[in-house]
């Protein structure tokens, strides 16, 4: 996978649920602002990592250590490590069970990731 | 150390019925559960679920979900929300981290509820992203609001995938095509899921659904070496039970979809039985219990049974340790027999899923390239933590 790319929106166009016939419409939330590979994504305040990026179109959350292929959400519980991102120099932080915060830095992961200087 | 009469781990119907009932009885309850609301897998359904007592019947299930955490919250049952319990120890001792903190709980009695998971299947391309879970798909759609993508293939052909292929449409995505089962077929794409091929005919599509039906997650019980017993239907080991519920293990129960698959009013029934046993219940009330349960007792058909194996194309097997389909046949060509050597000799099974993930396809190899009855692969050897939890939090319990 070509890495470097970082983040790609990959699946275009608004992908939130606003209205549905059984759950209504769409509840407000508060906006914040992630940035994910530097670039900025809004999020609802209270949601997973992973739904933000998803909603914005993006599925890429990391390779793996051995092969380098990529992955994203595929269990969606906290279960499989798919979803694993660098999240404000933490690295391996499950982005599917982990809640947004407004500035949060998030870095795709490549393998194991890495532990930024003064995170640890 | 925390002091409880019961202890009921998992918050889904079954887990709250037992609480509830054990609450009913007189007892302590300290209900554990990992997600941050009470319902377990009701909480993403918004399909209507049968089979109920009156008041609950025919509701969606988020619905159900919000009426049974209501009526726990009334019991005066203790509810430890985003809290997982993580080892099961001697003497029905319980750990249990929540965020940085951790502590144990000891209980008479342990009812394990912990529910399912999505029974998965490797086939080529099946790691790459945009493929998901049926649970998954059901997570993002309805408690975040996120279509999984516009272009779904939906695989599987139980009522999962039934359900599924209809929560994708109805939210305003579009299943592109229904297939049976993870055998001729191929997702392609570099980056992620970008086309189907389904034996020969490509899909434009950037999703992929597995709705293959479910497999019971006991592995906390497994943790105190309970005996256990094969489960047709399941297609694996599962707690061998007695009439009360209880495992091998005295005070030990396990209810609900942890021991079988069984319908919601099944496992609700059965989290209202043990409840009863465990808090020590008047025998007429725990016979009307058993008699409730086995008049809910359906026929569970056994098409879950382990499929056949049959691609020879590269694939990954295990995700967690990125072993290979050829790397397991190689272990069982040199004389792998069980699920705990394949694990030994490849690390399939070894990763941060705990093996849940990989075992149907494993078990099938097994039953296949060995030549094991299926009622003879036993589970591989469960040992705590069930769940990643973070180092630091172990430093905090005393002994």
């Amino acid at each position: 996978m070509p890495a470097d790319e970082g983040a790609v929106e990959s699946v275009p166009g608004d992908l939130r649920v606003r209205q549905h016939p059984v759950l209504g419409d769409l509840p407000p939330a508060a906006e914040v602002t992630i940035f994910v590979d530097d670039r900025p994504i809004p999020a609802r305040a209270g949601e997973p990592i992973a739904a933000a990026l998803l909603a914005a179109g993006i599925r890429v959350c990391r390779t793996m250590p051995n092969r380098g292929r990529p992955r994203g959400p595929f269990c969606g519980v906290g279960r499989c490590t798919d979803c694993l991102m660098t999240v404000d120099g933490e690295p391996s932080v499950r982005t599917c069970v982990t809640p947004v915060r407004d500035g949060q830095r998030i870095v795709t992961q490549r393998g194991l990731g890495a532990w930024e200087e003064g995170t640890a | 150390m925390k002091q409880a009469d019961v202890v009921v781990v998992g918050g889904g119907p079954a887990g709250c019925a037992a609480a509830l009932a054990a609450a009913g009885g007189g007892a302590r309850v300290v209900l554990v559960d990992e997600q941050p609301d009470l319902g377990g897998h009701l909480r993403w359904r918004v399909a209507p679920i049968h089979g109920l007592e009156a008041d609950l019947d025919g509701l969606p299930g988020v619905r159900v979900a919000a009426a049974l955490a209501g009526r726990v919250a009334a019991a005066g049952v203790e509810v430890a929300r985003g809290s997982v319990a993580w080892g099961l120890f001697e003497d029905n001792v319980v750990g249990v981290v929540e965020g940085e903190n951790a502590y144990t709980l000891h209980a008479a009695s342990v009812i394990v509820a912990t529910g399912s998971t999505d029974r998965v299947l490797p086939f080529p391309g099946w790691t790459l992203p945009g493929v998901m879970t049926a649970r998954a798909a059901q997570l993002f759609l309805h408690v975040h609001r996120v279509l999984p993508g516009r272009r779904v293939v939906v695989v599987g052909d139980g009522p999962e995938a039934d359900e599924v292929a209809n929560d994708i449409a109805v939210a305003g995505a579009e299943v592109v095509a229904r297939v049976p089962g993870a055998a001729g077929l191929e997702a392609g794409g570099d980056r992620e899921v970008e086309a189907v091929e389904v034996d020969g005919q490509v899909y434009a599509a950037d999703t992929i659904v597995l709705a293959l039906g479910r497999l019971p997650d006991p592995e906390l019980a497994l943790q105190a070496r309970v005996e256990t017993v094969f489960d047709e239907a399941a297609g694996a080991h599962v707690p061998r039970r007695d009439e009360h519920l209880t495992t091998s293990q005295p005070g030990l129960y396990v209810v609900g979809e942890a021991a079988g698959i069984v319908s919601v009013a099944e496992a609700m029934a059965e989290g209202r039985l043990a409840g009863l046993a465990a808090a020590g219940a008047p025998a007429g009330d725990i016979a009307a219990a058993r008699e409730a349960l086995e008049g809910l007792r359906t026929a569970t058909p056994g098409d879950r049974a382990l499929p056949v194996i049959t691609t020879d194309v590269p694939v990954c097997l295990c995700r967690c340790e990125e072993v290979t389909l050829a790397a397991v046949r190689q272990a069982i060509a040199e004389g792998a027999t069980t699920l705990d050597d394949v694990k030994r000799r490849t690390r399939a099974g070894m990763g941060i899923c705990q093996g849940i993930y990989c075992l149907p396809a494993v078990a099938a190899l097994l039953r296949d390239e060995a030549g094991v009855p299926a009622e003879e692969i036993v589970p591989m050897t469960a040992r705590p933590p069930a769940r990643a939890i973070p180092l630091s939090a172990l430093t905090m319990l005393e002994e």
